[in-house]
């Protein structure tokens, strides 16, 4: 989130991306690939209601972050 | 941002608490059975069928018109009974949890990026077509409404935290809306029920589908003749103007008045509660209260469409997360279905709320008011087909149906592509003009 630096001659955060990135699409493959057990446990109901609500946090914070820094790698900045 | 995380938290976990005093009114449905069928004995017509996290099963005999093909072993469904025949006959089966397929998967990833553009740029939007499109795709209509839950709280938190960074979300108008919006929902969830028992469901489509149609004529006609009158006069500057209306409102001293810093509002309590109310109430109607909550807060209290669409971010996650516990309880979410669409919706509303800070105010207002007019015709083409299910006109032609659905289909996409490609089209303009800016 480089955010002090004005539009085009900023340094783009290649690197952070494709980390976020590897560990967003591990994560990906990791739930789609046991996706009997997961689809059993996560719809038990009751406490089990844990499992999808801090997943979807997890996934919205890793792979927000990816696609924060996707963006800015794009050269995509606000308007300051 | 920590004292934003605080402030979520906290918001969230009271309106746990809130949920369970005024406990009663969840939307998940209650006399849905969920589990699996175990044996099926076609000789009597019966199945045996284990619950959910119960080890004991029951036998519930097959309706007249099913066979023992009918029953899926060992995959979990949903069964509802029909309750005037005894209480254990089958109604109707369907399975939970649709196989995934590439065409599925790509389908989910376009809608999700394209719903997150509109929602990151307009404050909400998706769940008008998420939840037809799950359900077109083969989900049961619980189960599209709860992933499409699940999956709208961290998209509206990305989105939130992006839009408070450029500082355009009112944290304090942000919870006092979420606080009467949930109250507002708890009030929508009764009238669908008392609707649902006097006229059952085809009642109830029909009510939702007016109550969508009119609230987005009425007030995407507004919003619309609003955005005309700020697109001729774009040159003159003066910047923005406060509503009438809720420039008159502010005049109004009923104690407690409450002050929003962000969206430059000092307003009675007593304005912001109806509109928080109505905002809920049509959040459990149509799963978009957006579509009253934005122009609300911008015709009635007063802030400016910008800091409106932001906030109505904030509410967007406070909502979906309690929402998400609640259809979470029941086991209903399925996560495949939340996180395809995550995976692109996410890129989609962190574009979107970085366009915002390139387009002037009214390019959000003609985004919300042509997304709203759309939107209504394809529920407009509804009513016909569920004014004939409930008896109020003769059966429709078979052809005529196929019309109207395929209407009501495209008017969707169009609805998504002509809003998609208003904010491309503003966003790219805005980069290049503040490029063309930066580098002279």
């Amino acid at each position: 989130m480089q955010n002090n630096v004005s539009p085009g001659n900023k340094k783009r955060p290649v690197l952070l991306t494709l980390i976020f990135g590897a560990i967003s699409i591990s994560a990906y493959l990791l739930l789609f690939m046991n996706e009997e057990w997961v689809m059993n446990n996560f719809t038990k109901g009751n406490w089990y209601a844990v499992y999808p609500i801090v997943t979807a946090f997890f996934f919205s914070f890793v792979h927000g972050v990816f696609a924060s820094y996707f963006i800015s790698t794009l050269g995509l900045e606000e308007k300051k | 941002m920590k004292r934003l995380i605080l402030v979520m938290l906290l918001a969230l976990f009271s309106m746990a608490y809130l949920n369970t005093v005024l406990a009663g009114g969840a939307p998940p449905p209650k006399d849905l059975l969920t589990g699996r069928f175990t044996q099926v004995d076609s000789r009597n017509r019966t199945a045996v069928f284990t619950k959910e996290g119960n080890k004991e099963s029951q036998v519930l005999v097959l309706s007249v018109s099913m066979t023992e093909d009918n029953i899926p072993i060992n995959k979990k469904v949903m069964v509802t009974l029909d309750k005037e025949t005894g209480g254990n006959v089958i109604k109707d089966i369907s399975i939970m949890f649709m196989d995934m397929t590439l065409q599925k998967i790509i389908a989910l990833m376009v809608i999700g990026l394209v719903g997150g553009l509109l929602s990151g740029f307009i404050g909400s939007g998706g769940a008008f077509v998420l939840t037809p499109a799950m359900m077109s795709l083969g989900a049961p209509g619980a189960v599209a409404v709860a992933s499409n839950m699940c999956h709208k709280f961290p998209k509206a938190m990305v989105g939130a935290y992006k839009r408070y960074k450029y500082g355009q979300v009112d944290l304090k108008l942000a919870l006092v809306m979420a606080a009467t919006a949930i109250i507002g929902v708890q009030m929508g969830v009764q009238v669908q029920k008392n609707i649902l028992e006097n006229w059952g469901n085809a009642g109830s489509n029909l009510y939702v589908s007016v109550v969508f149609v009119f609230v987005l004529i009425i007030v995407g006609g507004f919003v619309s003749y609003d955005a005309y009158k700020l697109l001729k006069n774009r040159h003159i500057e003066g910047g923005q103007k406060v509503p009438k209306m809720a420039e008159s409102l502010m005049k109004l001293e009923i104690p407690p008045m409450m002050e929003f810093k962000v969206a430059k509002v000092r307003i009675s309590a007593w304005v912001t509660i109806p509109i928080g109310l109505a905002t809920g109430m049509l959040a459990a109607t149509i799963a978009v209260g957006g579509f009253i909550g934005v122009p609300g807060m911008i015709y009635v209290v007063g802030a400016s469409a910008v800091v409106a669409s932001a906030t109505e971010l904030g509410i967007a996650f406070i909502m979906g997360a309690w929402g998400s516990i609640q259809w979470g309880l029941s086991g209903l979410i399925d996560i495949r279905l939340t996180l395809l669409i995550l995976s692109t919706s996410l890129i989609g509303v962190q574009l979107g709320a970085l366009g915002t800070t390139y387009v002037k105010d009214y390019m959000i207002k003609v985004v919300m008011a042509a997304t709203m007019l759309v939107v209504a015709v394809s529920r407009g083409a509804k009513i016909p087909g569920y004014l004939s299910d409930i008896g109020w006109q003769d059966a429709l032609d078979a052809n005529l149906v196929f019309l109207l659905n395929n209407i009501s289909f495209w008017a969707l996409v169009a609805a998504l592509s002509i809003a998609g490609m208003i904010i491309t089209v503003a966003m790219i303009k805005g980069i290049v003009a503040h490029r063309v800016v930066g580098d002279s």
